[in-house]
Parts: structure tokens; sequence; C-alpha cells
């Protein structure tokens, strides 16, 4: 279960990021672990390949935003093309 | 490089006026010193967890610095309190900026190194800040030229700080490790008359000295412990 440590922020479902692009799956698996911690996101990673990157995220929605426009940008090793929602902010 | 834990002057006191901040260097580390509205110097990381823009450039808003780049505000701990573009967040406590102790000593700014290691903090001798000069040479041989006695007679009172006499004038400087083959050296006056341009001026001579002398015959660099006795 993911768990969010932000005290009194409004708190949305968890959110599945899919990032899709060239990755060194490591690289940008770190950097998306040190991003949500930054932010006090709850994270838990799932498929991770070259070319495929999902992630699970859950925090107030502000931060998974700002989680999202971190992860944008990627590592300088990595170059995101896309990225897609599952679940959207309600 | 050749020091060790210890507190380590980085500015004059009152080069830095409340309200501003400047960019300095430890040990090639990127700092910011910044005094706030009430009078209290900081000196933390120099680096927005944002975007890493530099603190530096930034604007101190009271007791808060913001980030020049999209005004994320930490207050003296180093704690985000205010996003602009989320102005109803409430900022996690995971954003904030790593913060060093430093007090102000004998008219200057000390960092302190290499935490609990670094041992007591400089003691406040009554100073009249001078000026800091920085050289292009390495730190290790700058303290040795001076406790060598090749750029005139220095006292060394520890591994970064020194003292001299001049024809009107008692001096105190200190070591500031600036960069690998950068350093910087703060003086103040604390004792005499002289004044301060006259300081100023031999000052300069002395930074010409350090940066010319040869290096022959000093002892090979050997790691010293604490910076500031």
């Amino acid at each position: 279960m993911l768990r969010s440590n932000v005290q009194g922020s409004t708190l949305n479902p968890p959110v599945t990021m899919v990032f899709t692009g060239h990755f060194r799956p490591e690289s940008f698996a770190e950097f998306v672990r040190h991003r949500a911690a930054r932010l006090s996101l709850a994270m838990r990673l799932g498929t991770v390949n070259d070319n495929r990157v999902e992630v699970a995220v859950e925090g107030a929605a502000d931060l998974v935003d700002m989680f999202e426009m971190a992860c944008s940008l990627g590592p300088i090793d990595c170059l995101v093309l896309d990225i897609h929602r599952n679940a959207e902010r309600q | 490089m050749g020091f060790a834990a210890g507190w380590y002057a980085l500015a004059l006191g009152d080069g830095l006026e409340p309200g501003t901040s400047a960019g300095t260097q430890l040990f090639d580390k990127e700092l910011v010193v910044w005094r706030d509205a009430s009078g209290a110097s900081h000196v933390w990381e120099d680096r927005c967890p944002h975007r890493g823009m530099r603190l530096s450039f930034g604007f101190v808003r009271g007791n808060h610095i913001a980030c020049l780049y999209h005004g994320w505000q930490y207050d003296e701990a180093g704690q985000c309190r205010h996003i602009p573009a989320h102005p109803t967040l409430e900022v996690p406590e995971t954003i904030k900026v790593p913060t060093y102790a430093s007090v102000e000593a004998a008219g200057m700014i000390w960092v302190r190194w290499d935490g609990e290691a670094a041992g007591q903090p400089p003691a406040d001798i009554a100073a009249v800040p001078v000026r800091s000069l920085y050289l292009d040479r390495e730190p290790e041989t700058v303290a040795q030229l001076l406790a060598a006695g090749r750029a005139g007679s220095f006292e060394t009172l520890s591994p970064g700080s020194f003292a001299t006499a001049l024809e009107g004038a008692d001096l105190f400087l200190a070591l500031q490790p600036y960069a690998a083959e950068r350093t910087a050296l703060h003086i103040a006056r604390t004792g005499g008359d002289l004044p301060l341009k006259d300081i100023a001026m031999w000052a300069e001579e002395l930074r010409a000295s350090l940066e010319a002398l040869p290096a022959a015959g000093l002892a090979p660099a050997a790691r010293q412990a604490g910076a500031a006795a």
C-alpha cells in the first residue's frame, strides 16, 4: 500500500504514470526515487526497461504534478518522449 | 586537500548587509552566505532544491531567502515555506536546503565544516574587518608559506589562522580553502590604529608575494587538524 508522509494535504488516489522514451533503467529509476522522496510522495515502480517506465505515485495533487514535470526532464542520460497517466486528478 | 574538520572563515561580517546574499566556495563546495532582515547570518548549500539555481542569486525577503528562478522561499532553517505557483500548498518538510552551522567571530562569518569533528567555534576576539584577498594558489601552499615566514613574520595560531604585526596594527588572518588551487584570506585588525586603507595596501602586496613565492623547500602537504583555534 502506498502511503504519503505529507500531513494535512489533500490526497488523491494513486496515479500511475507511464513514461516512454529511451532510458537507462537504473538511472531513471534512481532519478524517480529521488524526486518522489524530495516531494514526500509515496512511490512504487512497476515496469522499468529501456523504453518504458511505470511509476505509481500518491500524494498531494500539486506535488504529483511537480513530480511529473520533474520526471519529464529526467536525468541527462535518458530521454522522455511521452507521459501518460492512467488515473486523472479528482 | 590538506585541511581537516574545522571552522573556516568565509567572509567579513561587515561585508554582508542585512537582506543580502553572496556566493562562495569551501573545498570546491558552493555555499551561499546570507544575512536576514534581523541581522542573523546563514551558511547553506548554494543550490535551490527545485531546479538547482544558486540561491546566492536570489533575494532575501525578511527572514526568508527566495530563489531567483521560481521564487521558492526558504526560512532560516532552510525549510521551503512558500511556492508561488502553488500558494495554498502545504510544502512538505522534505523540500529543504542543506544548512551548515555558522557563527560570527573576530569580525568574520565562520562555517563549521565536517560536523562535530570541527570542535569549538573560534573565539570572538575584538576585531575590525579589513578586507578579503582571493589568491590563485593552493590553500596548503599558502598556509605553509605563511607558517614558514616566507612572506613575512606570521604566528601560526592554527593550521588555518595566523597573526602578524605591522607598525601600528596587529592583524588576524583566516584562511579559507576555497578550491583546490584557490585560497581566500580574510584579514581583521585586532589592535593598533593604522588606517584600514594602509592595511589594505599591505594586503595587496601580501597577495602578490603569496602568488609568486616559490614552493620549493616546503614540506609536502600533510593533513592538518582544525582550521581555527
